[in-house]
């Protein structure tokens, strides 16, 4: 037995793991891989419908899986001899915040799924085939590359587990894995590709970097705590006689990648590029789902490691980097609000109102465990409009394919009345006019704000809201009282699977008006954050 | 570098770590400085790789030659080694273009570089000077190895499976994006080619080759028929026609005076 | 505790003695097996090969050497001339450094100091060799692109292609003897090589020679496909496919540049095959008869058991190039992804199975061995399932374009006329001289 000596020497028990607790994610990146299995081993006439039902089944089971945890906060993996592990906590704003980037991701997959509205759908065939080369012509109506399934699993997988990542390596992790297919999916456009992959390059470039910063954060943070796990930095924060400026610069490093992610000023500036140069049902998914990950990892960050939720009354990081987050908000608030005034394209329009609301998010951010429900609620909310909101404008076609340019949208109510009700009223939901779910969820956050005490920022909240509310209401006089251009584009009949999308996204948004409570109950019934 | 020097008077570091160290910190730092300085792609790229190199052997000074090794297998091994066949197929001659598409860009950038990379200089300085290391020899304990094994293994075991997800992505988009598929009868089978070769108006015999005179050796010298008329077919359409200096025109008197 | 106590232990004189051993055992290695191989290839190809300068033209090689050093040491115009100088060094440090990790032998007596016979060890020192063969490909790489000559360009582009390929699959390979040994440092790899191990498989209990070459065959055999890729050996010599690229990454390099280029070929060449033998064939551990004898583990014997077997694998070596003819680019690299790098993932899969199994006390071998034969089986089913579509034969001969005389498919060769008129008029030949006189009268 002399070969075997030296390994068995060393002895590594495996943690016990909560498969329970670990099951959505395991779902999610499963199906992914298995999406992988089908493009290696179907023929290429059934993988769209293989595809399509692999993807919305594991999502709605993921879904399942989601409410069998809820209720009980703990840590998916245990070691046995008893000290902490703390790389996937499984608690009540992880769980809804989960639970809202998978219902946000299916409504996600079902546009992206979308073939009826053009003629292959939004996804270009063969995205190695050069850009307005004859065989790009030729590829024209192929039907689009499916790839894209597997990629979207991936990246909602990699949302989720950002929600939950209770240790920074994790999280790191989790934040290339939902930016890599992100960045992917940005350029596979069927229409204006060379838009579509600058966009992609842009968004890779700027997230890579924003990527390293993070990384950097992440060892200067290590360096100071001595560990990688959010309640250990807290814990060292209250306890570690380590020099300050390595925790500080740690957590500015952090908060760059996280920021970036959310598109917070001044880390915007992809936003805009990216939103428009996309395919319409990217851009949908990372106006939804990518938002709520980068908000939902923010909160985790800010409130379990940089606050004080460890060891309430204790000393609070939170004196150090309230100001400069509030800057930012502000920042973000203000800018993206005045930007949306000046724009022309709808998708550009709704990427500064994406900027905007970053900013509404952030002030929830800020105001930590008191605004948490608030927060999450505004995430959902926001996320379901806008959804819909992309829905609509993937019907809004020419002959070019989408006409996204605002000029040619004038005077679309007396063509088609329904589409501009619908439009109208997500317009008007983003505007926060009451009785939508955008005013609930405004008045929820600076409500909640102002109990925490952060009335400047309310301030400002409240008036870039009345300037945002500009460019929306231009979108909906430009629909009604316009007279419509010559050629104008024709708003197409949605398919089922767009049709879906925009009638869930409109329920939605009348509903979370309606009765915002019912809503509220569920996020206040999710607590905190597991912070012990 | 006072804690450098604390460590060494207090015996944590020995002189051999020492002296390694002051011998490869100027090295990784010139190549960092070299890589965003130099003109040529390559040699940016080789500086880097420079750079790469000087830290994994860094790494295993302090106790971690296993990541040491990672380091320089993966990053300057099979990282920068694409990064080189891709930057070699660029083109050796290609130079980064020196023109400004904003105005004062490149000042703002230095400047803002430079503070960015002072703001870090200073305070790490100050953080890490009170900062004190724990835990090397229980990481140790086990051996390196075994020890980097354990904690992937049981505290980043998901992130570990994870990482999967990231490299599939990466491979699927790296096939999605350069990978054309050929369908049958996209590419000319011998068939094909055979028929094309033998159609009516073209020659089916190999091309003459370039001329090599006595005057000229260029593979950009046509080559000259039978009847002393220059064939163009004989240069590669790549090759442009070259134009002869006069004092290779001159007639040298080798070729009895037939080519003109 | 790691088993490495006795290294790091010399006194400054003995490494340096090391070093200075392991500097003149390559280079006299080089020079013999230039020779080595010009001899063998020449008796393989029925020649007597080299056997003018020295004994049997021993010292051909040193003659040629010597010669080498006086030529003009040529600079390319349009060369990257700093980057054009570094490479060769880069190529021959490496190959150079590669060696301090190959254990020659036990632990001996030199001058009285009780020393192993290895320069050093670490716990990674497999990853040692493995960077710096990773590092050396920078040498070719970069020569072949400062030369400034197409030729030599592509040469180091398909030296750089071939080498991340090839290195994955031998990387891979290597792990399997990770998994096993349970260790990475060579010492230990050769320590855990040592003697047989008992196995019992479906109530039938045998032993294992300790060998990994036996035990662990397709890594084995993966290696040694992998390594010579890697060391760019026929017949995967691409990168200085003569035949096409002149020399490739060396065209335009002459004197002792390339004597460095040569040097380090050679030197990678014996590199890994120290590397194989400490792997896969028991170090410096005595092969099969020899082993009977008790004291041939002990003192400087495994010196000889080591080189031994380091000179039969570079037998293999020239007798592939003496055989085989050159791949194409596109096979080899098929060869490369599509097949030694999914059946060693698989392998490895396998043997962490069996490992996992084995030790698991509730599993028992009968079952790993089960599940593991329904695993073959299955592959072994999708592997020979029928295709669906079968090789159709064109129902019209092909008669090309614009009626190209296109040769019909059952063509049969008629019989050549002009052999039918010789058979005619040597026929009466045959019959006799009055015939014969007939038959040309009537012909007149």
């Amino acid at each position: 037995m002399t070969t075997m000596v030296s390994a068995d020497t060393l002895d590594i028990s495996f943690p016990e793991v909560d498969y329970l607790a670990l099951a959505p994610l395991l779902i999610v990146f499963g199906a992914a891989c298995v999406g992988i299995l089908l493009e290696a081993f179907l023929p290429r006439t059934r993988r769209y419908s293989a595809q399509l039902v692999l993807s919305v089944v594991g999502l709605v089971a993921a879904l399942v899986t989601i409410v069998m945890n809820v209720g009980e906060d703990r840590p998916a993996f245990a070691m046995s001899d008893g000290s902490r592990v703390d790389a996937i906590v499984i608690d009540g704003p992880g769980l809804f915040l989960m639970g809202a980037i998978v219902a946000m991701g299916v409504i996600a997959v079902l546009l992206i799924a979308e073939r009826r509205v053009s003629a292959g759908g939004a996804f270009v065939a063969h995205a190695a085939v050069a850009a307005d080369s004859k065989a790009d012509a030729a590829q024209a109506r192929h039907p689009g590359a499916t790839e894209v399934f597997p990629l979207t699993m991936f990246a909602i997988g990699g949302m989720m587990l950002f929600c939950v990542a209770g240790d920074l390596l994790t999280m790191f992790i989790a934040l290339e894995a939902f930016s890599l297919p992100l960045y992917l999916l940005c350029g596979l456009a069927r229409r204006r590709r060379l838009l579509s992959q600058e966009a992609a390059m842009k968004y890779f470039l700027l997230g890579a970097f924003a990527s390293a910063f993070f990384i950097y954060g992440v060892a200067l943070l290590y360096g100071y705590a001595g560990s990688v796990q959010l309640v250990d930095i807290n814990a060292a924060i209250a306890a570690s006689g380590n020099s300050q400026v390595l925790l500080l610069s740690g957590l500015a490093m952090l908060a760059v990648g996280l920021l970036f992610k959310a598109a917070a000023v001044p880390f915007h500036v992809w936003t805009p590029d990216v939103y428009t140069g996309a395919p319409t049902p990217v851009t949908a998914l990372m106006a939804a789902c990518t938002k709520v990950a980068a908000i939902g990892g923010l909160l985790r960050v800010f409130n379990v490691a940089f606050g004080n939720s460890g060891n309430p009354g204790g000393p609070s990081l939170a004196w150090d980097w309230r100001p400069i987050l509030i800057a930012i908000a502000i920042a973000t608030m203000v800018i993206g609000a005045i930007l949306a005034v000046t724009q022309t394209d709808i998708k550009r329009l709704l990427a500064y109102s994406s900027i905007a609301n970053a900013g509404y998010l952030l002030v929830g951010v800020i105001a930590l465990g008191q605004a948490l429900g608030a927060t999450l609620f505004y995430l959902v909310a926001y996320g379901f409009t806008v959804l819909a909101a992309f829905a609509v404008v993937t019907l809004v076609r020419d002959s070019q394919g989408e006409a996204t340019h605002l000029s040619r949208w004038a005077g679309l109510a007396k063509r088609s009345p329904r589409f501009a009700v619908i439009f109208t009223l997500l317009m008007l939901a983003f505007a926060g006019i009451p009785l939508t779910s955008g005013f609930a969820a405004k008045f929820a956050v600076f409500s909640s704000a102002l109990e925490a005490g952060q009335t400047s920022l309310v301030i400002v909240g409240v008036l870039s809201s009345v300037i945002l509310a500009f460019p929306y209401l231009k979108v909906v006089v430009l629909l009604w009282l316009s007279q419509p251009v010559e050629d104008a584009p024709a708003v197409s009949m949605p398919g089922f699977m767009t049709g879906t999308a925009v009638t869930v996204g409109v329920v939605f948004t009348v509903l979370l008006g309606l009765a915002p409570q019912v809503l509220l109950n569920i996020v206040d019934g999710a607590g905190q954050f597991l912070a012990k | 570098m006072n804690l450098l020097a604390d460590a060494l008077a207090s015996g944590t570091v020995t002189t051999g770590e020492a002296v390694t160290f002051w011998i490869l910190a100027p090295i990784a730092l010139g190549g960092a400085i070299g890589m965003v300085l130099a003109r040529s792609a390559v040699h940016s790229a080789l500086l880097l790789a420079c750079t790469m190199l000087s830290l994994g052997v860094l790494y295993m000074l302090q106790s971690g030659p296993f990541i040491g090794f990672v380091q320089i297998i993966v990053y300057t091994g099979a990282i920068m080694m694409l990064f080189l066949f891709v930057i070699m197929l660029v083109g050796r001659d290609s130079r980064d273009s020196l023109l400004e598409t904003l105005r004062g860009q490149r000042l703002a950038a230095i400047g803002l570089g430079i503070g960015m990379a002072l703001l870090l200089c200073t305070g790490l300085a100050r953080g890490i000077g009170s900062v004190t290391a724990v835990g090397l020899d229980e990481a140790n304990a086990n051996g390196n190895v075994q020890g980097i094994a354990a904690d992937l293994f049981t505290k980043y075991v998901f992130a570990f499976e994870v990482t999967s997800a990231l490299l599939i992505t990466a491979a699927v988009g790296a096939m999605l994006l350069a990978h054309v598929e050929r369908r049958k009868g996209d590419r000319p089978g011998q068939k094909e080619l055979s028929r094309l070769r033998f159609r009516k108006g073209n020659y089916p015999g190999p091309k003459a080759g370039p001329g090599v005179f006595a005057t000229s050796d260029s593979v950009a010298t046509p080559a000259l028929l039978p009847d002393g008329t220059e064939s163009e077919r004989s240069i590669s359409p790549v090759v442009p026609v070259r134009e002869l200096t006069p004092a290779e025109a001159a007639p040298k008197g080798t070729d009895g005076g037939k080519r003109k | 505790m790691n088993g490495l106590e006795s290294f790091g232990q010399d006194p400054w004189w003995l490494v340096g003695l090391k070093a200075l051993a392991i500097f003149v055992i390559l280079v006299l290695l080089t020079l013999f097996s230039i020779w080595y191989e010009r001899k063998v290839v020449a008796w393989m190809q029925v020649r007597p090969g080299p056997n003018r300068n020295g004994p049997f033209g021993l010292l051909q090689s040193l003659a040629d050497g010597l010669k080498l050093a006086f030529k003009e040491d040529l600079v390319p115009k349009a060369a990257d001339k700093i980057v054009f100088l570094l490479a060769p060094m880069i190529s021959t440090v490496c190959a150079f450094t590669a060696f301090a990790v190959i254990p020659f032998g036990p632990v001996v007596s030199v001058f009285g100091v009780e020393t192993p016979l290895q320069l050093t060890d670490l716990p990674v020192a497999v990853l040692l060799v493995l960077a710096t063969s990773a590092l050396g490909v920078y040498g070719i790489v970069l020569g072949g692109w400062s030369s400034g000559s197409t030729y030599s360009l592509l040469g180091s582009l398909r030296a750089a292609a071939q080498v991340i390929s090839y290195e994955i699959a031998m990387g891979l390979s290597i792990v399997a003897v990770f998994l096993t040994a349970g260790s990475l440092s060579t010492s230990q790899i050769v320590a855990a090589q040592q003697g047989g191990q008992e196995v019992t498989l479906f109530g039938t209990s045998f032993t294992i020679p300790g060998w990994y070459a036996l035990l662990l065959l397709p890594s084995f055999i993966v290696f040694a496909i992998s390594v010579v890729g890697e060391t760019n050996r026929a017949p995967f010599d691409l990168p200085e496919a003569e035949s096409e690229l002149v020399g490739g990454f060396h065209t335009e390099y002459s004197s002792l540049k390339f004597a460095l280029f040569f040097l380090a070929e050679y030197i990678n060449m014996v590199t890994v095959s120290a590397m194989a033998t400490t792997l896969f064939l028991g170090g410096w551990q005595a092969p099969f008869p020899a082993s009977w004898w008790p004291g041939a583990n002990e003192g400087w014997w495994p010196v000889l058991w080591f080189f031994l077997k380091v000179l039969i694998l570079l037998f293999g070596f020239v007798w592939l190039r003496g055989t085989l003819p050159r791949f194409r680019y596109d096979q080899f690299m098929r060869l490369g992804w599509k097949v030694l790098v999914p059946a060693n993932l698989l392998w490895i899969v396998v043997l962490a199975a069996v490992r996992a199994g084995t030790q698991q006390p509730e599993w028992s071998a009968q079952w790993v061995g089960m599940i593991g034969g329904a695993f073959l089986l299955v592959l072994l089913v999708i592997w020979f399932w029928p295709g669906r579509k079968k090789y159709e034969q064109a129902t019209e001969p092909d008669t090309g374009l614009g009626g190209f005389p296109v040769p019909p498919l059952d063509l049969q060769v008629p019989p050549s006329p002009r052999v039918k008129r010789l058979t005619a008029e040597r026929e009466p030949v045959s019959v006799s001289a009055g015939d014969d006189a007939t038959a040309e009268g009537k012909e007149g």
